[in-house]
């Protein structure tokens, strides 16, 4: 895994761009309800977002019958295979986290598999609560954004 | 790895590798009505006939349904010979005789050059092509609550008796995986109905969502060995728990000197 998918919940300002980026960028006619990545207010203009994590034992591919679930080991995302899903929805069911997304208009499953190693959702979003950095940066401590502390 | 080919080209492929996908492999198109990647090759729409031969047979062949058929070393196979053709036209003929109006069956049969049936239509048309995606897809998930029942022209995919299925769970994987989406279900809040069984749904106990079928719980509780209560919240409930827990992570972050 070269790239590591970060989120810096303190930075996250809930302005949505992250789920109206993913509900276009995986045709689901832009419906922000239909994102994979969802953000939860926790307050005045300050938002948590959530999305897959990827997990290493991940329930959903244990529980998957089809092995429709499969590590990308390029990018550490699992990955949905299609044409091997049979819309039994037992993963939606496993995922302890809720990130499992059920897709009433195309009746599938929609999981985030951080677009194929580009994830959409990165460059919308303005504060750099969301960033896509390689393995060795992403596990240092993330620091202020000079332009966001009011010192400078 | 083997070798063999397919109208003249040659293909190398993996000992065990069926037929059909050495076929689409070397780029020829073939269609088919009963194949899915994830479940076990059925050999029921008769589609994929094509013919093989070998340079010892002296220019006999067999027809055989390339989805059920191992790749061997040394095979030739012809897709698009006029014995072929004609026997695919058969098919497609009896299966628009079946199913009249429906429009998958249709496009494939034009696809194949049948505009119309040449037997007589079906006096009952029936969307079912008889694929049964819908019994196997429910006996890979363990639980085979339906099943292709009688011969010939009566045959049909039904529960047990015609009763609503004891064995089924709901989970309306059947009814997704139909291409011709005929297997009817009903949805309301609450309640979900197929085969003619109706299921109560488990609500949220935090949002009071229904989200899945007391059966699916219990099912997937067995299948997994985790407790029934693990389907307690809907997954928009534990989306919003995690989310608790980030903000209380990252709030705890930043106090922490």
């Amino acid at each position: 895994m070269e790239k590591i998918y970060r989120v810096v919940v303190e930075r996250c300002i809930a302005c949505g761009k992250c789920e109206l980026a993913c509900a276009f960028a995986h045709g689901s006619e832009g419906k922000p309800s239909k994102t994979r990545i969802n953000i939860f207010k926790r307050g005045p203009e300050l938002g948590t977002p959530v999305v897959c994590f990827q997990c290493d034992d991940a329930a959903c591919a244990a529980v998957c019958p089809t092995e429709a679930l499969v590590r990308n080991e390029k990018t550490g995302a699992i990955e949905m295979v299609r044409e091997r899903c049979i819309s039994c929805r037992m993963c939606v069911a496993a995922c302890p986290f809720g990130n499992m997304l059920w897709d009433e208009t195309y009746h599938c499953v929609q999981k985030c598999d951080l677009c194929g190693g580009d994830p959409k959702c990165v460059p919308f979003c303005p504060t750099h609560a969301l960033e896509y950095l390689p393995a060795g940066e992403a596990a240092r401590k993330p620091e202020p954004l000079a332009w966001a502390s009011p010192s400078k | 790895m083997i070798s063999l080919s397919v109208n003249g080209k040659t293909v190398r492929v993996p000992e065990g590798t069926r037929l059909l996908d050495a076929i689409r492999g070397a780029g020829f198109d073939v269609t088919t009505l009963c194949d899915h990647p994830a479940l076990e090759p059925w050999g029921g729409c008769r589609l994929c006939l094509v013919d093989v031969t070998r340079k010892e047979w002296d220019g006999w062949c067999k027809m055989v349904v390339s989805c059920m058929f191992p790749a061997e070393d040394g095979l030739v196979v012809l897709t698009d010979t006029e014995r072929v053709q004609r026997t695919r036209r058969v098919v497609a003929d009896l299966l628009l005789a079946r199913c009249p109006d429906t429009p998958l069956v249709q496009k494939v049969a034009a696809r194949l050059g049948v505009e119309r049936t040449s037997y007589a239509p079906n006096p009952e048309p029936t969307d079912c092509i008889l694929c049964a995606l819908c019994t196997r897809v429910c006996d890979h998930i363990g639980v085979s609550a339906i099943a292709s029942v009688n011969r010939g022209a009566g045959r049909e995919i039904a529960p047990p008796f015609h009763d609503a299925p004891p064995d089924c769970i709901g989970c309306l994987a059947c009814a997704e995986i139909c291409p011709t989406s005929c297997i009817p279900y009903e949805t309301s809040d609450g309640s979900r109905t197929i085969w003619g069984k109706t299921f109560e749904m488990l609500r949220c106990t935090r949002c009071g969502r229904a989200h899945v079928t007391k059966e699916e719980a219990r099912h997937f509780a067995a299948r997994t060995g985790v407790p029934e209560s693990y389907f307690d919240l809907c997954d928009a409930c534990k989306r919003e728990d995690m989310a608790k827990q980030f903000t209380r992570l990252s709030e705890g972050a930043r106090t922490s000197p």
